[in-house]
């Protein structure tokens, strides 16, 4: 393995759960950063000025994430081709477990005392022909090291919201989705619900 | 490790290579399971051994677990934050000639140049490279780093089969390749340095297991990063590899 890190995700959770309220903006690309920034500084808050809170963090931050987050997309690309073969009930199922799932993991990356310190860099529009995504980069300075991470925005109706992750080059998306997508090709939905259903089940690994 | 089992491993891990340039890794998934607008479903793994890499992944988690991480723990209590900091600095300093060499084997002159500045700055101005100045350099920051296994992509070789190595975790032929060429490039294992006088095996020894213990906190933090919560373990930590090191390749 390169010994440099390829998955600093621990470090960077704290920014991808900031990740960023692109809200109703009018020229994205311009207010997205400014947006990005008071998200950022919304969760940090959270996660690292409330400390001494006694309420789990996995549920102070969750109304922030679920604000800022596309959880019924991430939800429905994490699973792939998949999600059009399940039923209503069961998108639903999946969404709010999945969704469970996603902010039990990175609550839990949160370390106390290492706060991070976030830079910004410009946004880039990754395809002319899809003028609703966006892609913000950023730098990511934790415990004395730098981390690459980019916040893939879309447009969702009048605001943006985050729909994927990317630390170091690696996609939290498709990360899942190379997870998720064999047990649907073996079980199906009823196989992909329950290995979310199971997973929850555990305990948080620390 | 000696010369001779070194090249024994070059000449096992280049006939595994052989055919790495004629294999393909799928290009695309079958388009009827490929979502519209949807740029998630083309990584690919070529993973022909995946029973047996599963085997080494247990083997090698209960060797992080019960062997790797307890050292880990106690090197990270006794040795203060800083100091861990200015060792791993140091030994990426010292690391240096893999990335300038590969800089110049995929032709960025202008990123060889500045790994170079880097070094000195980092020697100089940093006390032998213990303070990484180069961070308070723009130009210098984000440097991205080199290695053979890069190089061998640039060339357009292709990865060959994925591999869980024994303590080594996850690779992949080419990178396994690329890792020896890392290993002669890396001045800790040049031999000048056996003309100094007092420096046998015991010093050599004592200098690769401080490098290799003080990075063991970042690289299992690396690599639980994937794994934790995971819903399969060992593909979370094979995708985490795959796009990382192609995402490197590319920059």
């Amino acid at each position: 393995m390169n010994p440099r890190s390829f998955l600093p995700f621990a470090c960077a959770a704290s920014a991808f759960a900031a990740a960023a309220a692109l809200a109703v903006a009018a020229e994205p690309a311009v207010e997205a950063h400014e947006m990005l920034k008071s998200a950022v500084d919304e969760v940090l808050a959270i996660a690292y000025d409330g400390q001494t809170a006694t309420t789990p963090l996995a549920l102070r931050v969750r109304p922030a994430l679920e604000k800022y987050f596309n959880f019924a997309t991430i939800t429905r690309r994490a699973i792939g081709p998949g999600w059009r073969q399940f039923t209503p009930e069961q998108q639903a199922r999946a969404t709010t477990l999945f969704t469970d799932l996603v902010i039990r993991t990175y609550a839990d990356r949160f370390e106390v005392g290492n706060r991070p310190g976030i830079t910004y860099s410009k946004a880039v529009i990754p395809d002319a022909t899809k003028p609703m995504l966006r892609e913000l980069p950023t730098t990511i300075d934790y415990a004395g090291k730098k981390y690459s991470v980019i916040y893939r925005v879309e447009q969702a109706g009048d605001s943006w919201r985050v729909y994927d992750v990317i630390i170091e080059g690696v996609s939290m998306i498709a990360n899942w989705r190379s997870q998720l997508d064999p047990i649907f090709q073996k079980g199906g939905a009823p196989a992909v619900i329950a290995s979310l259903e199971k997973n929850l089940a555990q305990p948080v690994v620390k | 490790m000696n010369h001779r089992r070194l090249s024994l491993i070059v000449t096992l891990l280049a006939l595994c290579a052989l055919p790495v340039r004629a294999q393909k890794t799928p290009a695309h998934p079958d388009p009827e399971v490929v979502e519209e607008m949807d740029e998630y479903a083309v990584v690919q793994v070529y993973d022909p051994i995946e029973p047996v890499n599963r085997v080494m992944f247990k083997f090698n988690d209960g060797l992080y677990d019960y062997v790797l991480r307890p050292v880990s723990k106690g090197y990270t209590r006794v040795v203060p934050a800083p100091a861990r900091r200015g060792i791993g600095n140091f030994f990426d300093n010292l690391r240096f000639p893999i990335r300038f060499v590969n800089c110049l084997l995929q032709g960025k002159f202008a990123r060889a140049g500045r790994e170079t500045e880097k070094f000195y700055v980092n020697t100089i101005a940093g006390l032998g490279g213990f303070i990484r100045i180069s961070d308070d350099v723009p130009a210098l920051t984000a440097v991205p780093r080199e290695d053979t296994g890069q190089t061998f992509g640039v060339w357009h070789i292709g990865k060959g089969p994925y591999l869980v190595l024994p303590v080594l975790g996850p690779g992949t032929v080419r990178d396994s390749v690329g890792a020896v060429g890392d290993y002669f490039l890396n001045p800790l294992h040049w031999d000048p340095k056996h003309n100094i006088d007092g420096y046998g095996w015991e010093a050599d020894t004592g200098v690769a297991a401080t490098d290799v213990v003080n990075a063991l906190p970042d690289l299992l933090n690396t690599y639980d990063a994937p794994r934790k919560d995971a819903i399969d373990p060992y593909i979370a930590v094979r995708s985490a590899y795959i796009q990382y090191r192609d995402a490197a390749v590319k920059q």
